[in-house]
């Protein structure tokens, strides 16, 4: 039993981060603004309903959306093609060798380690203010992350089946699509409806930064404290992200329930493959898309010098130390947030939708704005940003969390409560138990999101990297920004190696039970191909 | 299926050229390229978010009709969050007109060759930021009489507005300069860039930051507005005067709309004026008498300020 123990204890850990931020919290706060938390929440219930305002978020949501839509379809098509090119079974295929692959992999790797605002930032300069900047910037590494996981799911199928077509003399291509095509589908199904809900929060985010849409009405709102007209923006996204989730869980749960009617799920996919091309224009016509201006001159700005030695010479200790500290804070308290509250609440029934909701509000805030208002409360500092964080990332880990919890087999949860344990004790020991490695290994690859996300919230006064590179961008000194997104990228192209070791250390001590859909956590879980 | 899928990725690819090649083909004008710098019929104006959005929308719309009136050409608002997206914005070619703050202006000048300043309000010449402070923290303050006073503000928790205000930033940290304060004499190491005005007022009227400087006329109008609560903000200092907001326009305009239309730009703006009543209106939301013309040399004093403090390169 005590073995079995272990991975709860990895899950329940982090929460010891809490004991510091509690500690600290009292000097931090200096109280002035709780008036206008209480106006924030107030106007909650009386969003502001003029026509002309609702008009401003729908067409607000609208440009989110159509954002949102074409850059996860653009995200799919690069990701599904590099993501096979990538892997070393195609390749050895196509080509009788697995290098082009291998390589492919390790390029992929540079996209995926900027943040989309950073894309986005440096496209509008060369593009200029465009609606495809917006999209663009998304789908770069989006498409590199989504070819990471296609790749690593190809991989891990079993290659029997395909070697026998192989040996049999079936040419690559159709042996490759009869012998792992199908069982393919369902993960990248189910992670590419998940994308779809993360390509709706960048889109949500990029607008805060000035590519237009509800994030930019909502920082503005914010930022002249118009409560009322903020939360007529909150509402309508809120509606749609609640809209979007459940639509993805329920087609999740229809096609892949036991018993499914043979050919139901793909006449169903081909509807909704339709419905989405068919809402495909009128988002194009909405942000007037034109996509000529990527084949047309790039104005980049060519006065200046873009190497300038001693733009190289930055406190880098300090400024890369603050930047880690501020992730590592955040992870662990994004991680460590749904497993407590659910353990701490479990045996209140009511708590559930209750911090259901909760996450939500927490996913649909973008971080920069989420920071703005605690600092109404706390002082400027790590403190707040390091919350802002935390709350934004705990929102997603929570929804992953519970959806992992729901897939676990109830029986042994239910074999400890007929014993008579207590209802906590029975929910860490079952089920938590069964999904610690998962969700450990996902937290992971979540600490190396969070520390690419820590650039949106320099403008809390947190320090590091991010607050040098939005004064650098401001300042149009080219020079600055070059070393910054260098070690931005380095930093995080170093996370995810760390993070790769950990997780198929974890799995390989803990194996996953597969079968039936694949969690989000599962498939998100899994680990990077082994290094040849 | 992937192949329609790919097919239909691409489709709109062609579509606005279609509508555009139409679109032009209606009104006789002869279609260049694509990209909308090349834009022959529509003048693109907008301005740097200092304000909240709704009044922009309201100041912009107004003023975009009386553009169109007096010229006789269509006028586009297009808005812009960011105080760097305007200057990169105007340096594509992406906007024509725009209202654009000292340094902002200085910058879209400096990396948009041709580029013309073709006027300012009656208060730009001369305009001020307002040092404001949290009651908590400087009750029993010292009076700021010279820049030695400012010293007072080491070791505060001190923010600015946006990184690119003129009135919210660089003028206040060059005269922080002046009385020897530096950026990393402020609580913390550095200070805190609240992103816009409101926004420094709120914050240092709850105490998040204990001091903040501010565009003196947002100061006044959220004061008549009642917005500001006097029994926490005080208002320390009102800084000397610099020369900040101004109209650029793009200097090849007389190519697209006309020889002379430049001019007849500047001169419809000069000639706003409150007697009428629409144009009452533009000029309370600007918070002017009137637009009067600028002399590019004014703004020197801005471009040498931005140097020292590295905002310019």
């Amino acid at each position: 039993m005590q073995a079995k123990f272990a991975p709860v204890f990895g899950l329940l850990l982090p929460a010891l981060v809490f004991l510091p931020l509690l500690a600290f919290m009292p000097f931090e706060i200096h109280g002035g603004g709780w008036g206008l938390i209480a106006n924030f929440f107030g106007a909650a219930l009386r969003p502001s309903l003029t026509p002309s305002l609702l008009a401003t978020a729908f067409s607000g949501i609208a440009i989110t959306l159509a954002v949102a839509l074409w850059s996860w379809l653009l995200s799919l098509l690069i990701g599904i093609a590099a993501g096979l090119l990538s892997a070393p079974t195609v390749s050895q295929a196509f080509f009788g060798c697995r290098w082009p692959a291998d390589l492919l992999r390790r390029v992929l790797a540079l996209p995926r380690s900027l943040h989309e605002l950073l894309w986005g930032l440096i496209l509008l300069q060369g593009l200029g203010l465009q609606p495809v900047v917006a999209v663009i910037a998304i789908a770069i590494p989006y498409g590199a992350l989504v070819a990471r996981v296609v790749c690593d799911q190809l991989e891990s199928l079993p290659q029997e089946p395909f070697r026998a077509l192989r040996v049999a003399g079936v040419p690559s291509p159709a042996a490759l699509l009869t012998a792992l095509g199908p069982s393919l589908l369902p993960g990248v199904l189910s992670y590419g409806g998940y994308r779809l809900e993360c390509a709706l929060r960048s889109a949500t985010l990029l607008g805060v930064f000035g590519l237009g849409g509800v994030g930019a009405d909502l920082r503005l709102s914010l930022q002249s404290l118009q409560f009322h007209e903020a939360w007529t923006s909150l509402w309508a996204l809120a509606l749609l992200m609640f809209l979007l989730e459940q639509g993805i869980a329920l087609l999740r749960r229809r096609w892949w329930q036991p018993g499914a009617v043979v050919g139901q799920r793909g006449r169903e996919l081909l509807l909704l493959f339709v419905l989405l091309l068919l809402l495909l224009f009128p988002a194009a016509q909405l942000l007037d898309l034109q996509w000529q201006v990527l084949l047309g001159p790039w104005h980049w700005p060519m006065d200046q010098q873009i190497f300038q030695w001693q733009a190289w010479q930055q406190p880098w200790p300090k400024l890369v130390g603050s930047t880690l500290l501020l992730t590592v804070i955040a992870a662990l308290a994004a991680f460590a947030a749904a497993p407590l509250l659910l353990l701490l609440f479990s045996p209140w029934a009511l708590m559930q939708p209750l911090l259901r909701g909760l996450g939500l509000i927490a996913r649909l805030l973008p971080p920069p704005l989420t920071a703005l208002l605690l600092l109404f409360v706390f002082k400027p500092g790590l403190l707040p940003a390091a919350l802002a964080l935390a709350f934004h990332n705990a929102g997603i880990l929570g929804r992953l969390f519970l959806e992992g919890l729901e897939a676990q087999d109830p029986r042994p949860e239910q074999a400890l409560l007929v014993a008579g344990v207590s209802s906590r004790k029975a929910l860490l020991m079952a089920r938590f138990n069964g999904l610690a490695a998962g969700y450990l290994a996902y937290g992971a690859y979540r600490a190396d999101v969070i520390l690419r996300e820590t650039v949106v919230v320099g403008l809390v006064g947190a320090g590091g990297l991010g607050v040098v590179l939005l004064e650098a961008l401001s300042s149009f000194a080219w020079a600055d920004v070059l070393p910054v997104l260098v070690v931005y990228a380095l930093l995080t192209l170093i996370g995810e190696e760390l993070a790769t070791r950990y997780r198929s250390f974890l799995l390989h001590k803990h194996p996953q039970k597969e079968g039936g859909a694949p969690t989000r956590l599962q498939l998100l879980a899994k680990p990077m191909l082994e290094r040849a | 299926m992937f192949v329609y899928l790919i097919a239909f990725a691409f489709l709109p690819l062609q579509l606005p050229a279609i509508a555009e090649t139409k679109a032009a083909q209606n009104q006789q004008i002869p279609h260049q390229a694509q990209r909308p710098s090349a834009n022959k019929i529509l003048l693109r104006i907008s301005a740097i978010p200092d304000q909240n959005p709704e009044k922009l929308n309201r100041l912009y719309g107004l003023l975009s009709d009386e553009l169109q009136e007096k010229l006789g050409v269509q006028v586009k608002y297009i808005p812009v969050i960011d105080y760097s997206a305007a200057v990169t914005g105007f340096r594509n070619g992406d906007l024509d007109l725009v209202w654009f703050g000292g340094l902002t202006g200085v910058q879209a000048r400096l990396q948009t060759p041709g580029a013309k300043v073709l006027a300012q309000r009656d208060v730009d010449a001369a305009f001020h930021s307002i040092f404001i402070g949290n009651v908590n923290s400087f009750k029993g303050i010292k009076p700021i009489r010279g820049f030695n006073d400012l010293q007072q503000f080491k070791g505060k928790r001190f923010t600015f507005g946006s990184e690119s205000s003129t009135s919210g930033r660089l003028m206040p940290q060059y005269f922080l300069s002046k009385g020897g304060v530096k950026n990393s004499d402020f609580a913390g190491g550095a200070p805190g860039f609240s992103g816009s005005h409101d926004a420094t007022i709120a914050l240092v009227q709850s105490g998040a930051y204990e001091a903040g400087a501010v565009n003196e006329q947002v100061w006044q109008s959220n004061l008549k507005k009642g917005t500001v609560d006097r029994t926490q903000v005080l208002a320390l200092w009102r800084t000397p005067p610099y020369p900040d907001y101004h109209w650029i326009a793009q200097g090849d305009l007389d190519k697209r709309f006309g020889i002379g239309f430049t001019k007849k730009l500047q001169k419809a703006l000069i000639s706003l004026r409150p007697s009428n009543q629409q144009q009452q209106q533009i000029l309370e939301l600007f918070g002017a008498r009137q637009f009067v013309v600028a002399p590019a040399s004014q703004y020197g004093e801005i471009e040498s300020v931005g140097r020292k403090l590295g905002k310019i390169r």
